[in-house]
Order: structure tokens, then sequence, then C-alpha cells
């Protein structure tokens, strides 16, 4: 009885909490910030839903051509390039990736059951489960088409498939930003960074030396791989189905209970946090052994940093501090030197190669233009993190665009440090990048780069979000930011794809020569923007304030 | 004849429809510790937003020592400390990076800051956790953090919103030290409180706003007397008993009563 008293009690708990995020939604289409939000909202959600309805025909047509050849087993090629995606894309897009923060649940009688539901349905709603959950329905409708009797089964099976998938990603999520709170763990985290980048040397000469066998030793790694990912989620899908479609129903239900229990574990494995969560847990620094050091101190005076004021110094110490302190923003820094790497995976040609491996001369400013993206976040919405720091900047006497300088300093510092690191990441898994490359990407930044700042810096006092920079999934601009910054990077990167193109028949330096004039403009542009940031900033302070403060 | 360290004309502020703060003329002396009182929503907040630049007046003018506000927006900020509601802290920075980081805002060489910010956080008792985070502060600390760095660059004017707000009876005995302290020297200090039994300890002069407009200013004697009297005038013939605390002041003021006994039955 008592058990029943709770449930109906959970349920009316539950049903509360969707209320108020109704209200909160309605209440938000009052101002027009709020109309403008939901548009970009739809705008975006059509986009990933056109882009994932692509993704399902292909896949669906993969599934399709692999039963009807009678080759089930090869359904873990569409298989596994879901799972990946699953994974990585809310760290590869944490601007259209957002968590609730459900500490404010916690004042709430809210028994940890309904807490973990809350929990599991608002962190399934992104943009990873809503693309994957459209391949994996291509999937199975590739298999009906197939074969009409597997629907179903392909229905319960890639349904359990999505489940696991949700939870992993939630799992990884949750534990990954534990890790990642503590100092002492970031710095091991970057120690293994680098020592993996340093390894990265070896890749280049092993490559060479083995290039010509790179093939057949590719395929050796596959048969030896393949029992690995037979019991991996992706392999066991695959089974469970190929079981079925070859009428083994028993083993089938085998690998559809391998894929519960998956999810049981996994839930098991989550639950650890989320019930430390529920507790009242609070991630910080102050767990790290060091913090416990108590006793006396110096202050060391601030940074000093020659041809820059002291106000625009402090800005870009302060900037740096933070990134430094951020789990996830080290895990966005590393993450296209790790996309460099996997790119680069294979033989040096031939279809094992990675798609780099084809158009080596594309690596420094692929990723560089991977690098700038990645900086959305930043850039886009570069006074978001400062939260209630905002009234220090409206009421100091610091100028708002030295603020801005500063911001700007810091995040192109970032770049550019990320773009050396490419560079050399590039010249070992690669092979050195050509001079014109180097030029051309340089002078692609110094195009993209300042349009990006220029965008950004009137984005950020136009649409400002407050955001968490210690915290996965909290740190997503407005819908509003997202969908401008998508349209300003599209044609950024499209005119510097442009005049790449242009070059390969006109010869190098014509794209060198174009980038630099846009450069110019753009670089005018910026300066442009900076000269109005102080009154922008003054005739929207109050917005700033009542945005970043909540 | 000194300008007034605060003064205000006809300060207004609307936000739609509503007159959050209407032709208030706001008039605080050089050196004196300054109340400003009101109940809830009466528009304490909006007018010291205003009065430090973080909310634009809808009419009126602020002058800050002699300074007209709205065209020396920065040379006035460089005199002032705030200390506001939200306590604009960067809760990503340890206490002596985020002082460091305020006294050079405020265009303080980097020595001066280090040796006030070791001097700031061994007052407020904050110097024994270094490496811990703002945002792992307590709220006492973080407010006596706020306070810290609302003066460290040695302003003439502090702006105090709702300082004791949450604040424990000894984190508030170091920030009345260090007010007192100020106030010794000289400076002027702008308060608002809910706690009337502090403002009347440290104030010497109080205004007290209601539904957005000044219903009384002055020290405190004059408030006193001058409710004595409407008193004693209300009450032909009958003598106030005793002398007038703030709160009773303040509820007279504003026509509040204290809460009358209502049934709630179903709070046990």
């Amino acid at each position: 009885m008592a058990g029943m008293t709770e449930s109906v009690q959970s349920r009316a708990q539950l049903a509360a909490i969707a209320q108020v995020r109704w209200n909160i939604f309605t209440h938000s289409l009052r101002t027009k910030r709020g109309a403008l939000e939901l548009f970009s909202r739809i705008v975006i959600g059509l986009v990933i839903t056109c882009g994932g309805l692509g993704g399902a025909i292909l896949l669906g047509m993969g599934a399709w051509y692999f039963l009807s050849e009678g080759k089930p087993e090869a359904l873990a090629l569409v298989l596994w390039p879901v799972f990946f995606f699953w994974q990585f894309f809310p760290v590869m897009a944490s601007a259209l990736t957002e968590t609730m923060d459900s500490s404010h649940l916690l004042r709430f009688p809210l028994n940890y059951r309904a807490y973990v539901t809350v929990r599991l349905v608002y962190g399934a709603l992104d943009p990873a489960t809503l693309l994957g959950g459209l391949w994996l329905t291509g999937i199975m409708l590739g298999i009906g088409w197939a074969r009409p009797s597997l629907l179903l089964w392909a229905a319960v099976v890639l349904g359990a498939f999505a489940g696991v998938n949700m939870l992993l990603t939630q799992m990884v999520f949750a534990w990954v930003e534990r890790w990642l709170a503590q100092r002492r763990t970031r710095e091991i985290f970057a120690v293994l960074f680098f020592l993996a980048l340093i390894s990265m040397q070896l890749v280049g000469p092993m490559l060479s030396r083995y290039g010509e066998r790179s093939g057949a030793a590719f395929r050796r790694a596959g048969q030896v791989a393949n029992p690995v990912q037979a019991v991996l989620p992706p392999g066991i899908a695959t089974s469970a189905l190929a079981s079925a479609a070859n009428k083994r129903y028993v083993a089938a239900a085998g690998f559809l209970g391998g894929l519960v229990l998956y999810a049981v574990v996994i839930l098991r494995i989550l639950s650890v946090r989320l019930s430390a969560q529920y507790r009242g847990e609070n991630l910080s620094e102050v767990r790290d052994q060091s913090a416990r050091r108590q006793g006396r101190f110096g202050v060391r005076p601030g940074w000093n940093v020659p041809a820059l004021s002291g106000e625009v110094t402090a800005v870009v110490e302060k900037e740096f501090r933070y990134l430094a302190r951020s789990g996830p923003m080290l895990l966005t820094f590393v993450t296209p030197i790790v996309m460099l790497f996997v790119f680069g995976l294979g033989g040096r040609s031939g279809a094992g190669a990675g798609f780099l491996q084809h158009w080596p001369q594309l690596a420094l400013p692929v990723g560089a233009g991977y690098a700038l993206l990645l900086l959305t976040n930043l850039v886009y919405n570069n006074l978001g993190a400062d939260g209630g720091g905002i009234q220090f900047f409206l009421a100091s006497p610091a100028s708002f665009r030295s603020v801005i300088i500063g911001k700007n300093l810091a995040h192109m510092a970032v770049l550019a440090l990320e773009v050396v690191v490419l560079w050399i990441g590039v010249s070992f898994v690669y092979r050195p990048p050509m001079f014109t490359t180097v030029l051309t990407t340089l002078a692609g930044l110094l195009f993209a780069a300042p349009v990006s700042l220029a965008a950004g810096n009137l984005l950020s006092l136009y649409s400002p979000k407050k955001t968490e920079f210690g915290t996965f999934g909290r740190q997503r601009a407005s819908q509003i930011t997202v969908l401008a910054s998508f349209v300003i990077q599209a044609l950024v990167f499209g005119v510097a794809g442009m005049s790449i193109f242009a070059a390969r028949h006109y010869g190098p330096w014509l794209a060198i020569v174009v980038l630099l004039g846009l450069a110019g403009l753009a670089f005018g542009g910026y300066i442009f923007v900076l000269g109005k940031v102080d009154r922008l900033a003054l005739a929207r302070r109050e917005v700033l304030a009542a945005e970043l403060c909540k | 004849m000194t300008a007034p360290a605060i003064a205000t004309e006809k300060l207004t502020r609307r936000f739609g429809d509503l007159t959050a703060v209407q032709d208030v003329n706001l008039r605080v002396a050089p050196g004196q510790f300054f109340g400003f009182l009101g109940p809830n929503g009466a528009g304490k907040s909006t007018t010291i937003k205003m009065l430090t630049g973080l909310l634009a007046p809808t009419s009126g003018r602020i002058e800050i020592l002699g300074l007209d506000f709205a065209r020396e927006m920065v040379r006035v900020k460089r005199q002032i400390g705030v200390v506001p509601e939200g306590l604009a802290l960067f809760g990503r920075l340890t206490g002596a990076e985020y002082l460091t980081f305020v006294g050079r805002m405020y265009g303080i060489d980097r020595e001066t800051t280090a040796k006030r910010t070791g001097e700031l956080l061994e007052f407020m008792q904050l110097a024994n956790e270094p490496r811990k985070l703002v945002t792992d502060y307590s709220h006492g600390m973080q407010k006596k953090l706020a306070l810290a760095a609302a003066v460290i660059h040695g302003p003439k004017i502090l702006f105090l919103d709702e300082p004791f707000e949450g604040v424990d009876a000894i984190a508030a005995g170091t920030l009345k030290a260090m007010l007192q302290r100020m106030i010794a020297r000289g400076a002027t200090i702008f308060l608002t409180s809910h706690v009337l039994e502090i403002v009347e300890r440290l104030c010497s002069h109080v205004a007290i706003i209601h539904r957005g407009q000044l219903v009384a200013q002055g020290s405190l004697e004059e408030l006193r007397a001058g409710v004595e009297a409407q008193a004693a005038s209300a009450n032909a013939g009958s003598n106030t008993q005793g002398r007038l605390t703030l709160e009773e002041i303040f509820l007279y003021t504003v026509g509040g009563t204290r809460p009358a006994e209502q049934e709630l039955s179903w709070l046990g």
C-alpha cells in the first residue's frame, strides 16, 4: 500500500516537473528573445533532422543491402558508426548539447527513482539521441524492407541498442565530469594526452615503413578485432539480428539478453554517480588533496604581459585560469588532435586509408578549421561563464572594450596553440605541410578568426546565456547564437574553401592573396565592432545582468 | 561648500507599466553611514543599481562626488566600490586570484594589488584556504570576499546591497569592523538592509523608500522626532512612550503593522 502511494506520489512529482518545464517554456515565449530562441531551435532541429534523414536513408540502404545479400553479420558496419557518433558527438558539438541542472530538484522530497528518471529523460533530449534514433529507425526499416518478418525483432533489438547508447553517453559524461573536476586528474589527463601526442611520432615512420603492407596488416588487425567487437554493444546487437535472420531464435534472444545486461550494468555504474549527486554532491576542487593543504600563503602578483594594459592582462589571466580549470573545455581542445589522429588511421593509400591520408595537404587546414569551430562556445558566448561576475564588469571603471579584447586575445591564444600542436601532429602523422599550405591555413585563419570574433562579440552582448565551465552539458550557448554561428561559419568556411579550391587550378598563391585580402576586410569589421562594444554593453546592461545572474 | 557624496534629482525608473522608482531626491553627505530602507519591492535594489551604473535611469540625474554619473561614468566608478545583490564574484577563481583580478581592473599596479590582496584576505580571515575556489566558499565567506573586492582600490563611497543577509554573527562582526574603519577614515557608506537593528547601530542617517517614492530622509534623530510629532498630532494628547526604535519608525513610516495572528491550521 505504502509502495503504491509512493508510486502515485512519484508520478505526481514527475508530472509537476514536466508541467513546470512547460510553464518555463511558455513564459519564455512572452519575450521577443524567447520567441527567437524557439524559432532558432526549430530551424536547428529541422537542419539536424534533414541531416539525420540523409544518414537514415544511407544506413537503411546499407542494412537492406547486407540482409538482401545474405550477410546479416555485416550489419556491424552500420551499427558501429551509429555507436561512435552517439558517444562522440556530445563532446565534438557541445554547443548543441545540454543537460538539465537537476541540483535544484534536491530540495523536494523526490525519491531516488524519480530523480534518476528525470535525469535520464532530460539527458536523452539531445541531438545525438535524435540523430542516433533516426539512423537506427532507418536501419530498422532497411532490415524490414529486406526481411519483413524481422521488422519487429529489429525494432526490439535496436530499441535496446538505443537504450544502451543513451545510458552509456550519460554514464561516460558523468564519470569524466567527476574525474576532470579535480586538478590532479586534469593534470594526469594532460600528461597522458601529451604522451599520446609524442607517441604519434611513431605512427608516421611506421606507416611509411609498412605502408605497402598496411592493407594486409589492417585485415589481420580486423580479424583480431572481430571477436572483441562482437562482445561490445554494436557487435551484440548485430549478433542478435544476424541470429534471428539465420533462424537461431534462442541465440538471438540470448544476445538480446546480453544487450539488456549491458544496459543494466551501465545503469548501475551511472547510478553510482547519480546517487552521489542525489545525496547532494558538489563537484569541486576542494576534494583535491592539494587543496587540503592549508596554511600561510603569499599572494603572487598577477600576470604581466608587455604591450597589454593591466585591465586586458587581468582578463586574459582570468580567462586562462577558467579554461585550465574546466574539464569539458580541456576535452574540447584535445578533440581536433584526436580527430586528426583518427582520420589518419590506416595505410597511406588504398581502401584502408583514412580520408586525410588521401589528401594529406588538407590535414592542417581541416584541423585548424575544426579547432576554430570548437571554440564556438567560447567565442560566440564569451560572457556566459562569467555568470554574476558580469555585474563586476559593469560596475568597474575598466572599459567593456578592454574586457572583450582580453577575452578575444585569450581565445585566439588557445587557437594559436591548437594550430601549433596540430602542425606538429600533422607533421608526424602525415607529413610536414608544404609552406604554401601553412601560409594558406594561416591566411584562412586570419580571415575566419576576426569574422568569428566580431560576430561572437555582438552575439555575446545580444544573446548571452549563462554557462557552467565545470560541468559537461551546461555550456550550450543560446539557440539564437548557435544558429547564427552556424550560418556565419558556413559562410566563412565556404569562402575559404572556394579560395582553396580555386587555388588548385590557378596556383596556391591565389588563395593566400584572396584570403589575406578578406582578412584585411574582416579585421576592419572586427575593429569596427570593437569600437561599438562599450556603447552596446551599456545599452544592454540590464539584459546582460538579468540573463547571466540567473 | 562640499558637494554631497551622493545626490539624485527626480530619479525615476520604469519597467514597462511599472514605476519602480519615482522622483527620488537623495542627498548623502560625505562621511555619512547611510542606511537605505524599504519593504520588499519598494525600489531599494533598483535605486542602488542606478547609483552604481548597473541600471540606467528612465529619467532624473545622479551626481556622485559632484560628478554627473551619466557623463563621467568611468571617473565615478573609479571612486566607488560596490557589493551588488548577486555579489559579482567569479566562481572559478581562488579568493586571491579574484582580488588580484579586481585590483588590476581598477588600474592598481601588480605589486600593490598583491600586497592589498594579502592584507584583505588576512583581515577577512580568508587566508587559510588559499587554493579553495570562490564557488566552494560558504555564503558568509563570499560576502566577505565581495566586500574585500569592493574596497581593494580604496573607494570614497561604498555601496552595499544587503551586506548582512545570510551572514553569521562572526562574519557580520568582521564586515562591521571593516565598515566602521572606513567611516573613521572619511569614506561614505550607502547600504540597504532589512536588518533594522544593524542599520540603527551603524548608520547615522537613513532614508526610507516605499512603493518607489522616498517617504523619509534624515538623521535618525530627525526621523524619530518627525514620527513622534506626527504620532502626537494624530493621537492628540497622547505621547509616544519612550524612545522609538528604528523598527517602529520604519513601520510607522511605511504604514506597516506587525503580522496579525492568522489561522493556518494546516501548519500543525
